[in-house]
């Protein structure tokens, strides 16, 4: 154990720790802004500086390990002075038009800004140096004006999704965050999981298709018929959980959800762009069943007549042969449909046995749903063919 | 949804075979880079991506890489001209027209939207004469200060020269470098005693003369004692910071893990500093003398020396003083008969000023972008690949033969002062006789311009004098009677890497720190806020005030912006701007008041 000093507080923590991870311990606030829990820390913003007895230069407290003896002051004048002007310093090139930023009320710049009461400065550029919605990637809308370079991306890029797309070019002042060798980020081997978006502290990098539909602070508005409700991802059987975010019950969009248990903020681009088969008009919400099954016929009796038919047409005997409509596809209630599967397994069980049916699972089911399908297939049907698509 | 295929694009056979050469390995992004682009004049993005593939790394790296040094460039260009854009090359241009000494003299367009690193001018002027022949750029410092104003013309050094006088150039003249083989009055040359008495590229010139006899000597002895000497000699690094050498060897040699390295931090880029080229060109097995020397102390066997870019001549003749050291068995396997083995390899970098930084430096050696490392862990614990590395200075590093050849109660005899040992200081600017020479600690600033300068340059007065290097103080008259050594920062007035700019009263403080920060602002790694954009600022705010177009409140943003920068910047170089900045408004607060006041 090491002993220290926190603001004259006597604490004793566990040894290889930082300064960041004992504070957040004793709920004493220190602000962060390139730190973010599930990354590595860089200490690139100097937000996070603290004065240590002793030390001449203020240490960042994220990447700052403890020591026996150490005494820490969180917010002296000097740190907070040090910190507004770091503040002012970002925000002097930083767009000032929070006004109509998709990342306001998320913003950790902006909160920070308010926090520390930092007046923007007349000079800087202010947002110009670089074009607007540059990438066109479909789903992650860049804007580099709005980077203040913490390389939250980079990391998230890196350390989670293992792509290193993002990386950091150039030096000093004209440094700015790059995809690959400075080319679009789809030609750069982006998966578009977005898992920059979801890490980025600013505006920087947003969602292109919820873009300007709604802000994070409204999405738990019910005055505004704006809802955030979490869910378990219905991709695969990974069982990764997020926000959908819901405007007059419409799915505007996917949020990681910092809590989920499986996948943290980590969602790939199925999981968080492929939301749009919800609404999708073309989506089947009920059960279908072919026509004849209704009609009561046998599946042979409809394909002989379509035999006929069509060998009418291969021969030019007819044009346009009657054809019936037996095929197609009917919506029904799940009762029917139901019915019509219970009894057609039972039959096909009675006359060529259980083991004539093998039963192929799916990784988008769920682990339950799964467990299920074995019951089905062991139990009911009584057969062990039985096998899942993840498996091959 | 876009349907945009991206269409596999197979490595290109010439790249794909230059990586096998360089046996795939990502350590040697930088070469591969430098390679691809001197067959290519240029790095393009699909170059730069193939090269990347063939490591096995992400282009992202190998592009931040290609951004990074200046000397790469993803830009079309031909033979390469590079103008030395350095404070010490301004003050010599400049001195001749004594106007742009001075504020308010307008060279520079404060408006014009340009970014206030570039030089237009400066590369304009050049550019206007070779019409085609070269591509000009401006560099920050060429470490070619006593040859000032200096360019790099690919790889050779030229200087001094003028843009009036580019033909010369065009014709092949490069000038010669500085002869200081006469020695001035009151010097003590111990690590530059052979200057000019040795033929650099003859090993057989070097041992005649001493040199290796400290290896034999440390060779007999057990490492333990070798670094015991080194460490009651009380040598303190020369790189700046003077941090005892024998400490740092200590960390490293107690260190469990093997293979420990050593590292020769030869990327002297600061403006001002010249004393490592001096000593790599006129006694290069001393180098690799004393590198072994460590390499045995730390329980070492493989060493790097660092070398900037632009000193491609100093790296060519290290390599052969390498070839010949090995020859002889001073270097390799088994040197001498021993167990000892050791081998020391080039590395030269791309330009950047920031790999002077111990961390940045191993950084760009594992083949990364130069930026410095978090620290803890420092070198000695996690260096160079993750192992155990001490990383010194060249003049640290030549030191060493000496003591361990004459003993440290020698070395610490050479001065009264507290600072054990002798000193390589470097004079420059307006004195009768500038250039480098050796002496112990403890100099005073007049000693340095009276009785090692010559004086004053006729119809010059003392003005200022900026000590230490680029991020040096900047003092007054004051403190022309303090003793310096590397304890004498706390009174104001710093050793840094030993070399002293002394400016007359043409010279204004206010355009002088302009040219500094112009140094600084464009050598800022750009990882951190305070120093990315903090330098950046001050630049704009200097600017302003020697242009004439100064805003009130000028004067206190930049204290400001210094303390910050000394607080909170992640490593030594944003911390080590506001030393300038600083020194220069306490000692010269009249004068940019004075500035603030022009139009208000």
């Amino acid at each position: 154990m090491v002993n220290l000093k926190i603001n004259g507080k006597a604490i004793s923590s566990e040894a290889g720790k930082t300064v960041l991870q004992v504070a957040k311990e004793h709920k004493v606030h220190i602000p962060t802004l390139c730190y973010h829990k599930d990354l590595n820390p860089t200490g690139n913003c100097r937000m996070c500086i603290v004065e240590v007895k002793g030390w001449r230069a203020l240490p960042a407290a994220c990447v700052t390990p403890i020591w026996e003896g150490m005494e820490i002051e969180t917010s002296s004048e000097k740190v907070m002075k040090d910190r507004k002007l770091t503040l002012e310093l970002m925000l002097a090139n930083h767009p000032v038009d929070c006004m109509t930023c998709d990342a306001a009320g998320e913003c950790e710049l902006q909160d920070l800004a308010y926090e520390y009461k930092a007046q923007i400065p007349a000079w800087g550029a202010k947002g110009t140096r670089y074009p607007v919605d540059s990438d066109p990637n479909p789903f992650i809308r860049v804007d580099m004006n709005k980077c203040i370079l913490c390389r939250r991306c980079e990391s998230a890029c890196a350390e989670i999704q293992g792509r290193n797309v993002w990386g950091v070019a150039k030096r000093g002042f004209e440094e700015v965050i790059v995809a690959g060798a400075g080319v679009p980020l789809l030609e750069a081997r982006c998966e578009s999981c977005g898992q920059c978006v979801a890490y980025c502290p600013t505006g920087a990098l947003s969602n292109k298709m919820n873009y300007g539909m709604a802000r994070a602070h409204q999405v738990t508005d019910p005055s505004r018929a704006l809802r955030r409700v979490t869910t378990t991802c219905s991709y695969c059987g990974v069982g990764c959980q997020f926000d959908l975010l819901v405007k007059n019950n419409k799915v505007i969009g996917v949020s990681s959800n910092p809590n989920a248990p499986v996948n943290g903020m980590a969602l790939c681009v199925k999981g968080r762009y492929g939301y749009d088969y919800i609404h999708h008009p073309d989506r089947v919400l009920k059960p279908r069943v072919r026509r004849y099954l209704l009609e009561g016929k046998s599946k042979r009796e409809i394909r002989e007549q379509r035999l006929v038919a069509s060998s009418l047409v291969a021969s030019s005997l007819i044009a346009n042969p009657p054809v019936s409509n037996s095929w197609d596809w009917v919506e029904t209630d799940w009762d029917t449909a139901l019915d019509i599967v219970a009894k057609k397994l039972g039959d096909i069980r009675k006359d060529f046995g259980a083991d004539s049916m093998g039963f192929l699972t799916s990784a988008k089911c769920t682990n339950e749903e799964n467990y299920l399908m074995n019951k089905l297939a062991r139990q009911v049907i009584g057969t062990n063919n039985i096998d899942h698509c993840a498996r091959l | 949804m876009t349907n945009k295929k991206i269409i596999h694009r197979p490595i290109s056979a010439e790249i794909e075979e230059l990586a096998r050469e360089h046996g795939n390995d990502p350590e040697t992004a930088l070469e591969l880079l430098k390679e691809i682009q001197s067959r290519h004049s240029a790095l393009t993005t699909d170059s730069v991506t193939d090269a990347a593939r063939a490591l096995k790394l992400p282009p992202s790296k190998l592009y931040g890489m290609a951004t990074f040094y200046s000397m790469l460039s993803l830009e079309e260009r031909k033979r390469v001209l590079r103008v030395c854009d350095g404070p010490v090359c301004w003050l010599k241009r400049a001195s001749k027209d004594s106007g742009q000494l001075s504020v308010s003299s307008n060279q520079l367009s404060v408006n014009s939207g340009q970014s206030p690193v570039s030089s237009p001018q400066l590369v304009n002027e050049w550019k206007d004469k070779f019409s085609g022949e070269f591509s000009v750029e401006r560099t920050s410092c060429l470490g070619l200060c006593d040859r000032a104003p200096a360019v790099l013309v690919e790889d050779e050094q030229a200087g001094p020269v003028e843009a009036n006088e580019a033909n010369k150039v065009c014709e092949g003249w490069r000038g010669v470098p500085t002869d200081y083989s006469e020695i001035r009055k009151g010097e003590v040359r111990v690590m530059t005693a052979l200057i000019g008495k040795i033929d650099p590229d003859s090993i057989e010139d070097a041992t005649a003369n001493g040199v290796y006899d400290g290896l034999k000597k440390a060779l007999l002895s057990e490492p333990t004692v070798v670094l015991a000497e080194v460490e009651s000699s009380g040598l303190q690094g020369r790189g700046g910071a003077g941090f005892p050498v024998g400490r740092k060897w200590r960390f490293v040699a107690s260190e469990k893990r093997t293979p420990r390295y050593i590292i020769c931090n030869a990327d002297e880029s600061e403006p001002l500093i010249f004393k490592d080229r001096v000593l790599m060109d006129t006694n290069p097995h001393q180098l690799v003398e004393g590198m072994t020397i460590a390499g045995y102390a730390c329980g070492a066997s493989e060493a790097w020396v660092y070398i900037r870019g632009e000193y491609e001549f100093q790296a060519r003749r290290l390599e052969r003083a390498i070839e010949q050291a090995e020859s002889k068995n001073l270097l390799g396997e088994n040197i001498l008969g021993t167990d000892f083995s050791f081998g020391i390899h080039i590395h030269r970098g791309a330009g950047a000023y920031i790999c002077g930084e111990e961390t940045a430096l191993i950084e760009s050696l594992e083949g990364k972008r130069g930026e410095p490392r978090l620290r803890p862990p420092y070198p000695p614990t996690f260096g160079f690949r993750g192992q155990p590395t001490a990383v010194n200075n060249v003049e640290s590093f030549c030191a060493v033969p000496h003591i361990i050849n004459h003993g440290a109660e020698w070395w610490r005899n050479l001065t009264s002062d507290p600072t054990p040992g002798t000193k390589v200081y470097m004079a420059l600017g307006h004195v009768k006789n500038p250039g480098l020479f050796e002496a112990p600690f403890g100099l005073t600033l007049r000693e340095i311009i009276e009785d090692f300068g010559g004086g004053m340059l006729p119809g010059s007065h003392f003005n200022f004098a900026l000590c230490g290097g680029a991020a040096g103080t900047i003092v007054d008259e004051s403190l022309l009677d303090t003793p310096i050594d590397f304890a004498s920062s706390q009174k104001g007035i710093s050793l840094g890497a030993g070399s002293f700019l002394i400016c007359d009263q043409t010279v204004s403080p206010v355009a002088f720190l302009r040219e500094l920060l112009h140094f600084f602002a464009a050598e800022s790694c750009g990882k951190c806020t305070p120093c990315r954009v903090g330098t950046w600022r001050s630049l704009e705010i200097l600017n302003r005030m020697v242009s004439g177009n100064a805003q009130m409140g000028g004067v206190d943003e930049l204290k400001a912006l210094a303390d910050l920068m000394q607080d909170s910047s992640f490593c030594g170089l944003g911390q080590s701007v506001a030393i300038p900045m600083k020194s220069a408004l306490t000692h010269f607060g009249a004068e940019f008041g004075k500035v603030e006041g022009l139009k208000v």
